[in-house]
């Protein structure tokens, strides 16, 4: 197998995870536990109540960058990736971020005054950060999702509101993926402040717990984006066109 | 510094500018959403930074570009589009499918002068007195405006020397290179913006 290779319905559980371990965080934010024998995918998604389709296609396209989905695979709701995309903001926000802040303030606190100065530095730019995440997520949570499942609610019913036209015409799922940009780039300025401009730590392991960590959360943040955009934007984009196309609005 | 969007959509005018702040440029914003409106907003002669959308120009594009061009020869011009688009007069290109690093250095390209003197040499990364200079203003919160007048440079020269401090730091947010500039005693914790 390699990284092309495509993760089907009939293959079993654990190679996946065999296959490629940072998978791992995406299993757990299914609710998917260990112990699988040798269940296939398909068999493990029904028995914890997942869209198996789904579930492909979310491993698939973090497992490998360049996935893009078939119609096929398209063939899930928007609550299933709606829940699963709150599912990974929490994950972040109870999880990674407070692990990261542990990493921080064992350092702070186990450094000598004048270094510890700087870690404090450190430590404010990472609030900021976490704040802005925040904000980002609400946003997400509050307003484009919602605004998402306006547009399934209005394909499943035929009915569409005039006031859903109007987002769609005026705000259009298009625009909302840009707006990942400044975070990648924040997160990305904190790990070049630790490797290059931070005065030498004594306790070697922790720094090296810190940026393992913080590498990691930019991969999987990087690839929670990259769902967001090639996953759901894609789908999203097609049923806004039909909605328009259904109420006159273009051809 | 004027920066007149030439965009259709709303959402991607408000996009360039977050990455316009992002790279530390503060314009004055004109927004159009067709080009006709061209002419009312552009000072005859003045120097002026167009950034077009490429569905927005008339074809063909590249002899419509000529002629935008010719007419508006101080300002510089900015592509965003699906594709370079061949014999034009125009060498900026953001496409669609370029991701945010290759946007943003694009932008940081478009921005800066080219002929400028203080380029960045080989793999030299130390920051000329020049550049730290600059960079103390940036932590402490100014704008380029501000760091232009104070420096007694034009702000183009403040924005090549931006550009060539985070290429030489690794770090692109005011807000690391503030606490750059803290961790390396540029300027005091009182000075820094917060």
């Amino acid at each position: 197998m390699s990284k092309y290779t495509l993760f089907s319905a009939q293959m079993k559980m654990a190679d996946i995870v065999y296959h490629n371990y940072l998978l791992i965080p995406v299993l757990g934010r299914f609710g998917i536990k260990y112990g699988f024998r040798n269940r296939t995918v398909e068999e493990v998604c029904r028995q914890y109540n997942i869209n198996t389709w789904f579930f492909l296609e979310i491993v698939n396209a973090y497992h490998n960058r360049d996935y893009f989905p078939t119609e096929k695979l398209r063939d899930f709701s928007f609550s299933d990736i709606i829940a699963y995309l709150v599912n990974t903001h929490r994950y972040f926000q109870k999880v990674k971020i407070p692990e990261i802040q542990v990493f921080i303030d064992k350092l702070m606190n186990s450094a000598p005054e004048e270094n510890s100065k700087n870690i404090k530095l450190l430590d404010d730019f990472f609030k900021k950060y976490v704040e802005e995440i925040d904000l980002h997520f609400s946003h997400e949570e509050e307003d484009v999702f919602p605004y998402i499942e306006q547009i399934g609610q209005a394909i499943d019913s035929g009915n569409v509101a005039e006031e859903l036209i109007e987002r769609i015409i005026n705000e259009p799922i298009e625009e909302y993926e840009r707006q990942h940009d400044n975070l990648e780039i924040k997160l990305n300025d904190l790990k070049n402040l630790i490797i290059k401009y931070l005065p030498p730590h004594d306790n070697v392991e922790l720094v090296q717990k810190l940026l393992t960590e913080l590498f990691r959360v930019e991969i999987d943040l990087n690839d929670h984006s990259r769902i967001e955009e090639k996953v759901l934007v894609p789908k999203v984009k097609s049923f806004e066109q039909s909605i328009l196309k259904k109420s006159g609005v273009s051809n | 510094m004027t920066v007149i969007i030439a965009v259709s959509q709303v959402l991607t005018r408000l996009g360039i500018k977050t990455f316009l702040s992002v790279i530390g440029i503060e314009p004055e914003y004109k927004e159009l959403a067709h080009l006709d409106e061209l002419d009312s907003v552009i000072p005859p002669g003045s120097k002026s930074y167009l950034i077009i959308e490429q569905s927005l120009l008339v074809k063909p594009e590249s002899e419509y570009l000529l002629n935008i061009a010719k007419k508006y020869s101080k300002s510089k011009i900015l592509i965003i589009g699906n594709r370079v688009i061949k014999n034009c007069p125009c060498s900026h290109f953001v496409l669609n499918s370029d991701n945010r690093q290759e946007i943003l250095e694009k932008f940081q390209d478009f921005f800066s002068e080219k002929d400028d003197t203080s380029t960045v040499n080989g793999a030299e990364d130390i920051l000329s007195d020049r550049e730290t200079e600059v960079l103390k203003e940036v932590a402490k919160g100014l704008a380029n405006k501000e760091i232009a007048d104070k420096l007694y440079i034009s702000i183009n020269t403040v924005i090549t020397h931006r550009k060539n401090i985070t290429e030489k730091l690794g770090v692109k947010t005011v807000s690391a290179l503030t606490v750059y500039a803290l961790m390396n005693k540029l300027i005091t914790p009182e000075e820094a913006i917060k």
